[in-house]
């Protein structure tokens, strides 16, 4: 095979675990400020809610910073293309996610009740849409997005943003906030005693038992899909645009790597399963296992995505033959390399530090200590 | 084909965004460097009113700093939503700083200032000074990459195009981190920063010393900031020569319209301190000239010149007529490609390519272009000279000022006498708007000054833009205003309640009492000499 | 008076170091300069509140011998 084909593949491969981790991460503290106003009743509870992931929500935002950034630089043209098609969803994503950092600092800075009920609703949007648009985002990959290039690759999309929020889109946004939900639950059992432990153990097993549900529909659903096939195209680590392609539709093609590769179906098993264990994790209160179980269910459930989609990225509803490949959409080789030595470097760095930010503020959250901190959110 | 009306409004809110973003990155970088120096006497001295010192100007840090993130996520999503061709363009290039702004930079920063926040407990002290610096560093190589990336906009190095996948391709990286825009400008950039963390700490601890409030902690903050400052100030204004001469070879019509030379003159070329220009008549209605210091300044010699827009313009035109055969056989190699004959012709015109994009906005099909449209594609390369004149004489003025300022507060700072100079107090908070508006004059001298250019001789910036619809554009605009105007009250709204409550419980402990005492005594003896 | 002269002193010294900079900097290696100059400010600014400090104690000495004295 090529090197330049490898390359790609790498890159495919590090989009998803940078956006495994993005998932795992940002999600985790979305699904905190989803359920902030449920498992916290009182202002001293939320306040503790907030605490718990108050060291490192600001760290763990940038997996949501770098995810946009990889696409950016391994994959420009769907940077380009996804960011300026889906413009109003993508409005609404940064809309909901600026306000996160001032709900996090500015909320608990002033005593008026007003003030603090105001934050805790817009925590409460930064961390519900978000997740239920980045998981529309992947229902739309699905049916692909009516856009077509021009001859110098001037993208036009077509479609209206009512066209994105499509029955399959919501499934797939709802499996991506309940799973949010499931880690934000996690992270404050992990963190808090007493009703806040035990209102978030209720909602971690509602939350995996609705995701278990609709990550089955999910896949009934695409089974009877349309799917995309790369009928001609010129051989995958040659350097080339989206023009020079031939792509049908076929029923169930969406299934074909599966069938061709039947290993593969370890994948939505890893869904499942960190599902179902995370379940049950949770209501045996093993809530640092019911997390990382999370994570793996995570994992299995953009796996799974990234699986049926490949090689296709973005596929084009409108002029299929101008979808969007790992082939046709990535950076050039020198590009790639520079790119794979970089993350090679930092990511073990990353991961090593965040452990470290962790290890230090281990332990629960106490009411009286958040209240008597000067420095608490 | 784009609507100019999208390019506008989307350059419109580009700009709108950028200049907020702006407003809050400079403090961020300069006032992270002075929590760690307060943090160094801390741990280096043990005394305790510096660690109420660090803590009280982080505790404002923070309220900054939640606002530049945020607004910071807006930048990264606007290149993909708003410059979507100028994302697929030149992603191959651009993109890489920004995915490793991400991985080596913002992540440091991002995890470390949790740390640096809620470790005060938890951390022994030098642990909690490394993480302090971590955090300093962190957001400095965070602009380092961002400024690379901008670089390239500016002046174009270790890439070229690609005509079989349709863009701009990286050639070095090496180059495009080392060249030298990218040097000067980070350096111009981070230190002006510290600038503006060093007047805010002065103006915000002169207003204290002015309150009689919280003295020793005034004391303390104006004597490091102003010392901090007046180091800054100079290196600005050294990288900002530094930055005109690279930038003005790179850029030969955003120098043009930075001194308002609108005709090619002889050396030694005269400087204009004043100038009405009329971009309309290509002429200065009235101007105010000191001789000889234009060639002295932009070429650092008596006998050196640089060109008008006269000249600019007419080698503009060549360069358009030039570039015209190229984007026809670019046309030609994505109908077919690999068309040896395109392939041929596009070689030898390769270079003046983006001159003959600047022409396609007038005429689609740019082999019947017509002299008056080429013409005016070529009246288009000049820059909008008035306020790119006007916000370079601003800056430049602003910097000389605040140079004089740190200078005299050096003075009276040293001689430990500043907080009876109340005059020279409320001229200090006073100040405190003053690096702000240099740094966001600063911005537009470089990006108005880049123009009709995104990546400069590449790629012209009506091109760049989405082609969404002007229902898109109104629908975002509207969006960001009202959201943006919402969090800057909220922001100045806490910041001024952070500084008028002050610093929570002004040194209890006893060691502290004992500096205070003799604080105390130190000011009796100063009132008695003075 | 004093002060004026002073800042004008001081001023001149700016602006001539300045100038030196400009001449000896050139388009040179100014990563390399940032790293070097930015750990002297911070540690310059950390020194003068240092000195700070030192200035007090010994006004106060001064002020508490002078009492004595008188």
């Amino acid at each position: 095979m090529e090197l330049y084909a490898v390359l790609q593949i790498t890159w495919w491969l590090l989009l998803g675990v940078l956006l495994i981790g993005l998932a795992v991460m940002v999600g985790m503290d979305m699904g905190v400020g989803t359920i902030l106003r449920y498992v916290g009743r009182t202002d001293l509870e939320r306040r503790v809610a907030l605490n718990i992931i108050g060291p490192h929500w600001e760290g763990n935002q940038v997996w949501f910073v770098l995810g946009g950034g990889a696409v950016f630089a391994a994959f420009p043209l769907i940077y380009a293309t996804a960011f300026s098609g889906f413009y109003v969803v993508m409005l609404l994503l940064l809309w909901s996610m600026i306000m996160r950092p001032l709900g996090f600092e500015y909320r608990s800075k002033l005593p008026s009740a007003a003030w603090r009920g105001t934050w805790d609703w817009a925590l409460f949007v930064s961390g519900l849409v978000p997740m239920v648009v980045f998981g529309a985002a992947f229902g739309n990959l699905f049916h692909g997005a009516p856009f077509h290039f021009s001859w110098n690759l001037t993208s036009t999309y077509t479609g209206s943003f009512l066209g994105l929020l499509n029955p399959f889109a919501i499934l797939c946004g709802l499996l991506s906030a309940a799973l949010s939900v499931f880690m934000g639950a996690a992270t404050v059992m992990n963190g808090a005693v007493d009703a806040i432990h035990e209102r978030a153990r209720t909602l971690a097993r509602l939350s995996a038992a609705l995701a278990i549900v609709l990550f089955a529909i999910g896949g009934i659903w695409v089974r009877g899909m349309q799917g995309f096939v790369l009928t001609s195209s010129p051989a995958p680590g040659i350097a080339q645009t989206p023009l020079q392609q031939a792509v049908s539709l076929v029923d169930g093609a969406w299934f074909g790597n599966f069938h061709a590769h039947p290993l593969l179906w370890i994948v939505p098993m890893l869904g499942f399963a960190g599902m179902l264990l995370g379940l049950l994790a949770a209501g045996a209160r093993r809530s640092h296992l019911a997390w990382w179980l999370g994570a793996v269910a995570w994992l299995g459930v953009i796996g799974t995505a990234g699986v049926a989609l490949f090689p296709f990225l973005l596929p084009s509803s409108s002029m299929p033959a101008q979808s969007l490949t790992v082939w046709n959409a990535s950076s050039s080789q020198l590009t790639l390399t520079w790119m794979v030595g970089f993350a090679a470097v930092f990511v073990p760095l990353v991961v090593w530090y965040t452990s470290w930010a962790f290890y230090v503020m281990r332990g629960k959250v106490k009411a009286e200590h958040v209240a008597a901190d000067e420095h608490a959110y | 084909m784009h609507d100019i009306t999208v390019v506008d409004l989307s350059r419109w809110q580009f700009a709108l965004t950028a200049l907020y973003h702006f407003l809050f990155v400079p403090l961020t970088l300069g006032l992270s460097f002075l929590l760690a120096a307060m943090e160094t006497v801390y741990v280096t001295t043990g005394k305790p009113i510096y660690r109420e010192i660090t803590q009280f100007w982080g505790k404002l840090f923070l309220i900054n700093f939640a606002l530049g993130v945020a607004t910071g996520l807006t930048m990264e999503f606007e290149f993909g939503t708003n410059w979507s061709f100028y994302s697929s363009f030149v992603g191959d290039i651009f993109g890489a700083p920004l995915a490793i702004e991400g991985l080596m930079a913002f992540f440091l920063e991002a995890t470390f200032i949790g740390m640096m926040v809620f470790g005060w407990d938890r951390l022994k002290r030098g642990q909690h000074l490394a993480v302090t610096y971590m955090v300093a560093l962190g957001s400095n190589l965070s602009a380092l990459w961002i400024l690379i990336a901008n670089s390239f906009m500016q002046a174009p190095e270790g890439a070229s195009f690609n005509p079989t996948t349709m863009r701009m391709e990286l050639g070095s990286l090496t180059q495009l981190i080392f060249s030298h825009d990218a040097q000067a400008k980070f350096v111009h950039t981070s230190i002006a920063g510290y600038v503006t963390g060093a007047i805010f700490v002065a103006g915000v601890s002169a207003w204290y010393l002015l309150q009689r409030r919280h003295v020793e902690l005034a004391r303390r903050s104006f004597r490091m900031a102003v010392l901090f400052g007046v180091l800054a100030t100079a290196g600005v204004i050294t990288l900002g020569d530094a930055l005109g001469f690279i930038g003005g070879q790179a850029q030969p019509t955003k120098l043009a319209a930075m001194e308002g030379l609108w005709k090619s003159e002889p050396a030694p070329m005269p400087f204009n301190l004043i100038a009405f220009p009329s971009q309309q008549e290509q002429l200065n209605r009235g101007q105010v000239q000191v001789p000889y210091a234009l060639s002295l300044l932009v070429t650092h010699s008596l006998d050196g010149t640089v060109p008008g827009v006269d000249q600019l313009e007419q080698a503009a035109a060549a360069r358009i007529r030039d570039g015209i055969p190229a984007v026809s056989a670019l046309q030609a190699l994505s109908a077919h490609p690999g068309d040896p004959a395109a392939l041929a012709q596009f070689r030898s015109h390769q270079k003046d390519l983006g001159y003959g994009f600047l022409v396609q906005r007038y005429a689609a099909d740019v082999s019947k272009a017509t002299d008056e449209q080429i013409a005016t594609a070529a009246r288009d390369t000049i820059p909008q000279v008035a306020p790119i004149f006007w916000s370079f004489r601003a800056m430049v003025a602003m910097g000389l000022a605040m140079l004089a300022f740190f200078v005299l507060a050096v003075i009276y700072s040293m001689r430990n006498n500043v907080e009876h100079k109340r005059w020279f107090l409320k001229i200090a908070v006073w100040m405190i708007p003053v690096p702000f508006l240099a740094c966001e004059t600063g911005w537009l001298v470089a990006e108005l000054g880049r123009q009709p250019w995104t990546v400069y001789g590449m790629l012209p910036t009506w091109m760049s833009a989405s082609t969404h619809s002007v229902g898109y554009m109104v629908f975002s605009l509207i969006g960001f205003v009202a959201l943006y105007t919402a969090f800057i009250i909220a922001e100045m709204y806490l910041m001024v309640r952070a500084i008028r409550k002050g610093p929570d419980e002004p040194h209890a402990s006893g060691d502290g009492r004992l500096i205070n005492d003799r604080s105390q005594a130190a000011r009796v003896a100063g009132y008695a000499e003075g | 008076m004093k002060t004026f002269l002073q800042f004008v002193l001081f001023m001149v010294i700016a602006v001539v170091v300045i100038l030196m900079a400009i001449v000896l900097g050139g388009s040179g290696a100014w990563y390399f300069a940032w790293l070097v100059g930015t750990g002297m400010i911070v540690l310059i600014t950390a020194a003068g509140g240092a000195l700070l400090d030192a200035q007090d104690e010994h006004a106060a000495d001064e002020a508490r011998a002078r009492v004595a004295d008188a």
